[in-house]
């Protein structure tokens, strides 16, 4: 027990060193390059990859150019009445031309009508997929992104934009509960194509993505969906289609920049009751009916997932670290509607 | 990294010399950015003499950056680069205004400018920029009129 904790703190302290190693050697180094004009390698999104909030960007993460190599770490907080969702990542780029991202979610699902039933079958003895009042949710997301063609920013002559291809791998810790929720996978993969560019002249970047995703809410519950009926192979679908993202970002000055985005979402988990120990509620509703609760089960049904909408202002004050603040607007998740809310981010550039 | 220099002041030598042999007028083109420069350009930098105050801010803040100084006082003329990119700037702009230097790719070809010297410069231009008190917006009219020369001038 002891050995195990000296044993951590010494994996720990490696990775201290080799941090504090990066940063000291990195003005020296011949690889390192910090060159990017401010802002233009854009920030940090939930998936880990570079882009805005939630919409990857072809533009490769960090403030490298194609004469070396930049690396950053992200952290993210969104509050919405739903959930509460904290991301830590960090991506290097290299070159200018392959980004890699790592990206690690914590989340605390806040679904009252969930919780009123898990507390009920709790009382009741009966295990489900979720704690009352204690529904988190972790999820890793492993990401590479690769630029194909085209330069965002200096090619103000041409319509031709910066076009880069990704690849997010998300694997969801917390298989009970996307269960309970009615999702098919915990794992998965998405593949995205996205291609963006600044238009100087009117001082916006404008970025169209199209990404190829079986996810519920970007994977956080879950990818595909079961039929609501038992748990049984052969009634789950977790079938891949291409959904549009887009993000739009106006630079109000060299350092700061306001804008919207959209992510389209898919129906997956749409009209689906939440599944309780494998069962969908009209199984316990004499249950819940018996003890004068029969309502429920409307309210347990899923709503279409929300497109996911946002507005953000983004300030980088230096190369080594920005701020975003966002107001959310993610619809509904799951059995919750209207889910506005906050969102702040920051990026730090090493 | 001696012998590169002297191959690059070579190099240099010679596209001055290319550049004293061709015709001063038609050396460079104006760009064509796609959504077009607004005429008011040249205005909202102050005219020709705003211009000019602006290029001579710009080659400050090149001067204080060690990640491209050393560059203009190895292979530069300051006070004639001033002077030509005043004209060049202007032209860009919209202006009626003759460019009387050397094109971009021959006066660059051979300095092997990296991505990142091109973007120190830039970071210069928009200092230079907040500087004179151009606003962020008419800056970014002059950086799309120029970026198309990104092609010709990063060479490495
Ligand atoms: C869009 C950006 C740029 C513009 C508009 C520009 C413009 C000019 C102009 C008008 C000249 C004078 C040509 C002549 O003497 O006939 C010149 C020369 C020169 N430029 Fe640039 N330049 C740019 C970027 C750069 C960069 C990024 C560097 C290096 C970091 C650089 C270094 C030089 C040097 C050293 C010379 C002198 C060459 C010589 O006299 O042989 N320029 N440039």
């Amino acid at each position: 027990m002891n050995r195990a904790h000296t044993n951590k703190w010494r994996g720990l302290r490696g990775v201290a060193l080799l941090l504090a190693g990066l940063a000291s050697g990195a003005a020296h180094a011949d690889w390192y390059n910090n060159g990017k004009v401010l802002l233009t390698g854009g920030v940090f999104t939930v998936d880990g990859a570079g882009g805005g909030g939630a919409v990857p960007w072809a533009t490769i993460s960090g403030y490298e150019t194609r004469d070396g190599i930049n690396a950053s770490a992200g952290f993210t907080y969104v509050n919405v009445p739903a959930l509460q969702d904290s991301v830590f990542g960090v991506n290097i780029g290299f070159y200018d031309r392959l980004e890699l991202s790592y990206a690690s979610h914590k989340l605390s699902l806040n679904l009252s009508n969930l919780d009123t039933v898990a507390l009920l079958l709790n009382t009741l003895g009966i295990g489900g997929g979720t704690d009352p009042w204690n529904s988190t949710l972790q999820m890793d997301v492993f990401g590479a992104k690769l630029r194909l063609f085209g330069d965002a920013v200096y090619t103000s002559d041409s319509w031709i934009p910066q076009v880069s291809i990704g690849g997010l791998y998300k694997k969801n810790h917390s298989e009970a509960l996307v269960h309970t929720l009615g999702a098919d996978k915990t794992k998965d993969w998405e593949a995205y194509i996205a291609a963006t560019k600044i238009f100087f002249p009117i001082s916006t970047l404008v970025n169209v993505a199209a990404r190829y995703t079986a996810a519920n809410e970007i994977g956080l519950t879950g990818f595909g969906s079961c039929d609501s009926r038992l748990l049984t192979q052969g009634d789950c679908d977790s079938k891949k289609e291409v959904r549009w993202e887009v993000s739009i970002a106006h630079l109000v000055a060299k350092n700061t920049a306001i804008g919207a985005e959209w992510q389209q979402h898919g129906n997956n988990l749409d009209g689906k009751s939440v599944k309780v120990a494998g069962l969908d509620l009209t199984s316990i509703t004499d249950i819940l009916g018996s003890i004068g609760l029969g309502g429920l089960s409307n309210t347990l049904q899923q709503k279409k997932e929300g497109d996911w909408y946002d507005i953000f202002m983004a300030y980088a004050p230096n190369k080594n670290i920005s701020f975003v603040v966002a107001y959310l607007m993610l619809g509904n998740i799951s059995v919750s509607q209207d889910n506005n809310g906050f969102y702040f981010s920051t990026h730090l550039t090493f | 990294m001696k012998v590169s220099k002297a191959k690059l002041a070579i190099a240099a030598g010679t596209a001055l010399m290319i550049a004293s042999l061709q015709p001063a007028f038609a050396a460079e083109q104006k760009t064509k950015p796609i959504l077009g420069i607004p005429s008011s350009a040249v205005a909202s930098f102050g005219g020709e003499y705003g211009v000019h105050n602006w290029v001579e801010s710009l080659f400050y803040y090149i001067m204080l950056d060690n990640r491209i100084n050393y560059i203009f006082k190895e292979f530069g003329n300051v006070e004639r680069q001033i002077a030509l990119n005043t004209q060049l700037e202007q032209m860009v702009l919209g202006a009626k205004v003759e460019y009387q230097g050397a094109s971009m790719s021959a006066a660059h070809a051979d300095l092997g400018i990296t991505m990142t010297q091109f973007n120190a410069v830039v970071e210069a231009a928009y200092n230079a920029c907040e500087r004179n008190q151009i606003p962020y917006y008419s800056c970014n009219h002059l950086i799309a009129a120029l970026a198309p020369f990104t092609r010709v001038i990063v060479t490495k």
